[in-house]
């Protein structure tokens, strides 16, 4: 089962498993957010505008529209 | 002379590298046909070679989300271009090496020969990372040097690599191996467009659309290709950029040994400052401080600005003969010089904190924090740093707004941010507050003045947002908007680069508006103290004659005399002819004259006034007030400066474009002068409403 990171809060995470819009697919795939990736959502923004996520260690913003096509699976970790 | 390219990720401190490299040595220009900055250096090789080093902007991939990341495709992808490189340097972060190389490894793949210097070693090495550049070198056929822009570590080694890379052979094998779709359509493209090398073709492919070299014919050809190959650019692109990663994934996990992951300082640092209550109000409070600074500080070296400015006048009028070419070198160049030069160091100082703030890391924290909130109006995040910093100076606001990506934004952020009252306007307030409103208390504490102040304040921000939110939806934009955005690690600012960026701000805008304003003021000088000559000696011959009668003394009869001849000017025709139309706001001709020359900088108004007025000394707003109490009508006896005219004049004030500087640099920052007549017509308009609704409502 596959949860869009909007699905998650703060503290949680997984892995990476597809992301359902190829535009925003391939704008984050750029910046090393790929599937397979571990994903952590750190915080929820003020105003509720956008997510904090670790990726790989990597801190990274994106708006909920971006966050709501990056599709995660349990973390088997 | 061989051309270097610096290129690599944002945040991979190419920054750092480019000032070690090139030092004070470096030149701001644009990009050719577009507003991204490109900054070059000379630098000096050791074997004596002298090469040219141009900074590329901050890039993920040639697949470009941006501007500035477009703009390294368009380079690359064109020998032809006047900025093509010899070679490139690619600056990548040592901590974070597995996200950083993607561009890298298409870069190479374009033939171009490449050295990679991993950056931050002092970090990597604080925090236990090891690399083997051997291992790295052999599997990118490129020499690997491990430097620090911090602490200059390695650079020596860094420019003795570009040297060796420039006399050697070039060997290159692609590491990406493109599929049979990509194959067959690249082979056309080569044919038809006469391209050899194999990845450019792939890479016109895909962008022939939006590649400024590409004749029409060539984009048809293109476009062509494509669709009998059934060339499905978003999908082979995600394919390449997974597959490049699965190559060099590996590759990075033999090479870098790494610590366990724990939480970190910045992960500490961040759980406050960007939690979810209390960010905003940090926030507010850095800025407030940020603020407070700008104003505080600059107030010193201002003052000895225009005193130093005033003196060397004064030193002039002595020395030189009288005649107008005196008066042009100091009334009109000299007093223009001053009017730029004292704008230095709030620029310097406002620069000074947000590029600490920036290289601290904090500044991408806010765009989170306020991104929110400030897409509601067509801004963005960023624009929060301009919207404060115009509270100080609307000059380096606009200027930051360079870090804002998505171009609607940004010119939206431009328009709105001269709304934000400004230092300048606070001489006009506090002559002005003191009609209007009683210095009275109100609950025991707040001084009514006070209250008022604020509430100029406030409306300016309401009028910033308000015209943004209409701008958003007048204004079309066919670039997505979008937000995706690293946060880089706090770090200790790189006082070298902060040095330099403020040296870089302040020095261009000397250079750029200052010609502006300096052309400006000479014509305002030549209206305020020319005009028609008869005109001019029969309203000196009553004065003195005036003078006579009342028995002034010397500088009394001087200060009767400008007041006289300021009428008889060309000013003072201009202000008398658009009386009719300032009348409907409770303005004369007088107010017209200063809303003319305060056109320059809306300091000037008391200046104005006071010369009006005939008052000797320009800083005594108590004495201007007295005279503005005592002026009426010579016709009707009503006074003229009623509560309704002040009130009037204070929102004109308010929501008025008047400053040359702010319009040279939208300017230059927009790139033409559609954008400075767009916001200067929008904010007159505003202004003119204002201050009638205002004016009716009171009188």
């Amino acid at each position: 089962m596959a949860n869009s990171v909007t699905q998650l809060k703060a503290g949680h995470g997984g892995r990476i498993s597809h992301f359902t819009d190829e535009r925003i697919a391939g704008k984050l795939m750029t910046m090393g957010v790929l599937p397979g990736s571990r994903l952590r959502v750190v915080r929820i923004s003020p105003f509720n505008g956008g997510y904090y996520l670790k990726v790989d260690g990597m801190s990274i913003v994106v708006r909920n529209d971006e966050a709501s096509n990056i599709m995660t699976t349990l973390d088997a970790e | 002379m061989h051309k270097i390219a610096l290129a690599g990720n944002p945040n991979s401190g190419k920054s750092s590298i480019f000032n070690q490299l090139t030092g004070l040595r470096q030149k701001v220009a644009n990009f050719p046909g577009v507003t991204v900055e490109k900054k070059s250096g000379k630098l000096h090789l050791p074997d004596g070679e002298e090469v040219m080093l141009v900074d590329f902007p901050g890039a993920y991939s040639l697949y470009p989300n941006s501007e500035d990341e477009r703009v390294v495709l368009n380079v690359l992808t064109n020998p032809d271009d006047e900025n093509f490189p010899d070679a490139v340097v690619y600056v990548a972060d040592l901590t974070g090496l597995d996200k950083h190389l993607l561009l890298l490894t298409q870069i190479k793949d374009l033939g171009l020969p490449c050295i990679l210097a991993l950056n931050m070693a002092d970090t990597a090495e604080q925090e236990g990372i090891i690399a083997d550049n051997d291992r790295l070198s052999v599997f990118l056929q490129m020499p690997v040097v491990t430097v620090s822009g911090r602490t200059g570590a390695n650079i020596g080694a860094l420019k003795q690599a570009i040297s060796t890379i420039l006399q050697s052979e070039k060997i290159n094998t692609p590491l990406y191996q493109p599929g049979p779709v990509e194959q067959n359509t690249l082979r056309k493209v080569q044919q038809s467009l006469g391209i050899e090398q194999p990845y450019r073709a792939l890479l016109i492919a895909h962008h022939a659309e939006k590649l400024p070299f590409l004749l029409k014919e060539e984009k048809a050809k293109v476009a062509k290709i494509c669709e009998t190959e059934g060339f499905q650019g978003l999908r082979l692109q995600i394919a390449e950029t997974m597959r490049r990663y699965q190559i060099f994934t590996p590759v990075l996990q033999a090479a870098i040994q790494k610590k366990a992951e724990k939480t970190t300082f910045s992960d500490r640092l961040d759980s406050v400052l960007t939690h979810r209550i209390f960010a905003p109000a940090i926030f507010f409070g850095v800025m407030f401080l940020v603020f407070q600074a700008v104003f505080a500080w600059a107030a010193y070296p201002m003052d000895w600005i225009e005193s130093g400015f005033g003196f060397a006048a004064e030193l002039l009028k002595n020395k030189l003969p009288a005649g107008w070419l005196t008066n042009l070198l100091t009334e009109g160049v000299l007093s223009g010089l001053g009017g730029i030069v004292v704008f230095v160091p709030q620029i310097a100082i406002l620069f000074l904190l947000v590029t600490i703030l920036e290289e601290v890391g904090y500044m991408s924290r806010a765009v989170f924090i306020f991104d929110k909130m400030m897409q509601q109006f067509g801004l963005n995040g960023r624009s929060v740093v301009a919207l404060v910093s115009g509270g100080a100076c609307a000059i380096p606001a606009i200027m930051s707004t360079r870090t804002i990506g998505n171009w609607k934004e940004r010119l939206i952020t431009i328009l709105v941010t001269p709304l934000i009252s400004c230092s300048a306007r606070i001489p006009v307030y506090t002559v002005l507050i003191g009609f209007v409103v009683p210095s009275d208390r109100v609950l025991g504490i707040f001084n009514l003045q006070g209250l008022a102040f604020m509430g100029l304040y406030l409306l300016g921000i309401v009028a910033a947002l308000g015209s943004a939110w209409v701008f958003k939806k007048i204004l079309k934009s066919s670039e997505p908007s979008w937000l995706m955005m690293q946060l880089p690690p706090y770090r200790w600012p790189v006082w070298r680069n902060v040095g330099i960026t403020i040296w870089e701000k302040t020095s261009s805008f000397v250079l750029g508006a200052g010609k502006v304003i300096l052309i400006a003021s000479v014509i305002l000088w030549g209206l305020a103290s020319y005009g028609p000559s008869a005109k001019m000696e029969a309203a000196e011959a009553e004065a003195m004659l005036i003078a006579q009668q009342k028995n002034l003394d010397e500088t009394a009869t001087g200060n009767l005399v400008a007041a006289h001849k300021i009428e008889a000017s060309y000013a003072g025709h201009l202000g008398k002819f658009i009386e009719p139309a300032i009348r409907p706001l409770g303005f004369d001709w007088k107010i017209g004259i200063a809303l003319i020359t305060s056109f320059a900088a809306r300091e000037v108004f008391v200046a104005t006034m006071a010369t009006i007025y005939s008052i000797g000394s320009t800083d005594d707003e108590a004495t201007i007030h007295d005279r503005l109490a005592e002026a009426r009508n010579p016709d009707t006896g009503a006074k003229v400066y009623t509560s309704a005219t002040a009130a009037s004049l204070l929102v004109f004030y308010v929501f008025a474009l008047q400053c040359m500087s702010t319009l040279a640099v939208v300017r230059r920052e927009t790139g033409g002068w559609k954008w400075p007549v767009v916001q200067f017509s929008f904010m007159g308009i505003l202004a003119y409403l204002g201050s009638w609704i205002a004016f009716l409502l009171l009188s």
